[in-house]
């Protein structure tokens, strides 16, 4: 049960610090960085939640692992396309 | 449903083969729209014969299983984009050589239709979030075909749709952890109204605000819609801000306990003035044609943001019929908007409102299809977004809601300045801004095309509203 709360607290944290890095910034890097913090924090969340059943002796709850699954995708694709505009805007100020 | 599937399916199978394939890439794109819009038309047909139409994908059970539902709504939703993305893809294949628009339209824009489709359809939260998140993702790429001054525009605008989705799905994961199902029919009327829903709830409605370019949530979108090039603006500000709008909508008319309708109709009110009357006046200060048509996006938003409030407060369902009417009208009439200015500045080669001095003279045509669509998003007689208007006023007449009946006028007011202030420039004709090239027909009356579309909106109300009640019923 400990565990639980623990892995909750964190889950807060990590998604408290994303939100304030997106929203201080101001580097574009450092905002998609948080944003990659702020989804860490929700998978987090959302894998804790899949969790629960488990303290009851239950399987753990599948659906949210497939979530989670799609979301990390979701999350590695967007980060690769953010990074690449922003390559380009940086190489465009160089040139 | 296998309609609804193939309706999903073509254009991204045509993105896919246009990938492989890029010299066949503008058949396989006027192919796939013209099959979806023929499509969808048989789909809105058996939807009102048979009533709504249902699909667990994969065939699992409920609980397990993505729902797609095509009612009524959704079917004419799902023709609206078929149209308005035929309508575009023509206009873009007329003018792709002139204005060297990139290869990569075409497998783009005809993701942006599949992701859309598939939003349209899906009645699962998750699901929905990776529409959006689809949605999102190509729209972005979508923008950066300018080039490289919308690269910076382009990121603001990835960033600001990622932590809208980021909210979004914190909110359906707080959802889940309490209430366990994620199928929108089976989370109905299960809601209770305590402090867990009510986070998840603003969290959710934020990050679609957020998406959909609610004012004040708005920042990133006239940049954005501004920096595309003409047929990836008309897209984008006619169907990709309506998706997430379309979500709101399902969250709070299907989901939400009553407790909460108020206040949040309160909310959505207050967004919905600050729309109409700031972004009305923004749009007025813009010295950048473009700019204006985006900011009149935003502050045209903020009718359906009035609708959505009253729905809620007052449980009439013309509220819901002008809901709809306004994201129809709106979409038709905001496609001609960007398509005719576009089409003005590749022509004149300006980019200031000032320098469309004597269009009337010079582009006949495409200032008249800018002034067509610009009468539907005021509200003038005939056109659609007259109808959506005069059924909204109807309803407030019946909710005897008088204070807004008089803040409808004066945002008709802002509204008539900023097209006027285009209109009246273009009948200026001394000293007319000479065009770049001799002015081509054909595009401009392709831009003229959906301007006619919201036109006869007007003369189909009966059936449009017919199809609307019932939904209701």
């Amino acid at each position: 049960m400990l565990s639980l709360y623990v892995y909750f607290t964190l889950a807060t944290l990590l998604i408290g610090f994303g939100a304030y890095g997106v929203w201080r910034g101001p580097e574009l890097l450092r905002r998609i960085l948080a944003l990659n913090i702020m989804g860490a924090g929700i998978f987090l969340l959302m894998v804790t939640l899949a969790y629960r059943p488990v303290l009851q002796g239950e399987p753990a709850d599948s659906v949210l692992h497939a979530l989670v699954l799609t979301g990390l995708v979701v999350a590695v694709s967007a980060t690769a396309f953010a990074l690449a505009l922003l390559g380009r805007i940086l190489q465009k100020g160089k040139a | 449903m296998s309609l609804a599937l193939g309706l999903v399916i073509i254009p991204l199978l045509a993105a896919l083969l246009m990938l492989l394939w890029p010299r066949l890439a503008r058949g396989l794109q006027l192919a796939a729209a013209l099959l979806c819009t023929i499509l969808a038309t048989m789909l809105l047909q058996l939807v009102q014969q048979e009533g709504s139409q249902q699909l667990f994908i994969g065939g699992w059970n409920p609980l397990l299983a993505i729902r797609w539902q095509a009612d009524s709504v959704t079917a004419l939703l799902l023709l609206l984009s078929a149209v308005l993305h035929l309508l575009v893809s023509g206009y873009a294949l007329a003018v792709q050589q002139r204005d060297k628009l990139a290869a990569a339209f075409w497998p783009l824009s005809s993701l942006l239709l599949a992701s859309l489709q598939a939003l349209w359809l899906s009645r699962d939260l998750f699901n929905l979030y990776v529409c959006l998140e689809l949605l999102g993702m190509v729209a972005v790429a979508l923008v950066t075909l300018s080039g490289d001054k919308a690269m910076r525009p382009a990121l603001h605008y990835l960033l600001f749709s990622l932590f809208a989705s980021l909210c979004y799905l914190l909110g359906v994961a707080l959802l889940y952890g309490a209430y366990g199902a994620l199928d929108l029919p089976l989370l109905q009327g299960q809601l209770q109204a305590n402090s867990l829903t009510a986070a998840a709830l603003v969290l959710i409605t934020l990050g679609l605000m957020l998406k959909a370019a609610w004012w004040p949530l708005h920042l990133w979108l006239p940049a954005a819609h501004a920096a595309a090039p003409a047929p990836v603006s008309a897209l984008l500000s006619a169907l990709v801000v309506k998706g997430p709008l379309f979500i709101l909508v399902l969250v709070w008319t299907t989901l939400a306990p009553a407790a909460f309708l108020n206040v949040a109709a309160y909310a959505f009110l207050v967004c919905a003035l600050g729309a109409l009357l700031l972004a009305g006046v923004a749009a007025l200060r813009t010295p950048y044609s473009k700019t204006l048509v985006a900011y009149s996006t935003v502050a045209q938003l903020g009718y359906a943001m009035l609708a959505l409030a009253l729905m809620l407060s007052f449980n009439l369902p013309v509220f819901t019929a002008a809901l709809w009417l306004f994201v129809m009208a709106h979409a038709l009439a905001k496609a001609a908007c960007f398509l005719s200015i576009g089409e003005m500045q590749q022509t004149l080669g300006v980019k200031k409102v000032a320098q469309l001095k004597g269009a009337s003279q010079t582009m006949p045509l495409a200032m008249f299809a800018f002034a067509v669509a610009g009468g539907s998003l005021i509200g003038l007689p005939p056109s659609g977004g007259f109808l959506a208007k005069w059924v909204m006023l109807l309803g407030l007449w019946q909710a005897q809601q008088y204070f807004l009946l008089l803040v409808l006028l004066v945002a008709t007011l802002v509204s008539a300045a900023y097209i006027f202030r285009v209109v009246v420039l273009a009948f200026d004709r001394a000293e007319p801004t000479a065009p770049d090239f001799s002015p081509q027909l054909l595009p401009q009356w392709l831009a003229l095309l959906p301007a006619l579309a919201v036109w006869a909106m007007a003369f189909f109300s009966m059936p449009l509203l017919a199809i609307l009640q019932q939904e209701l019923s």
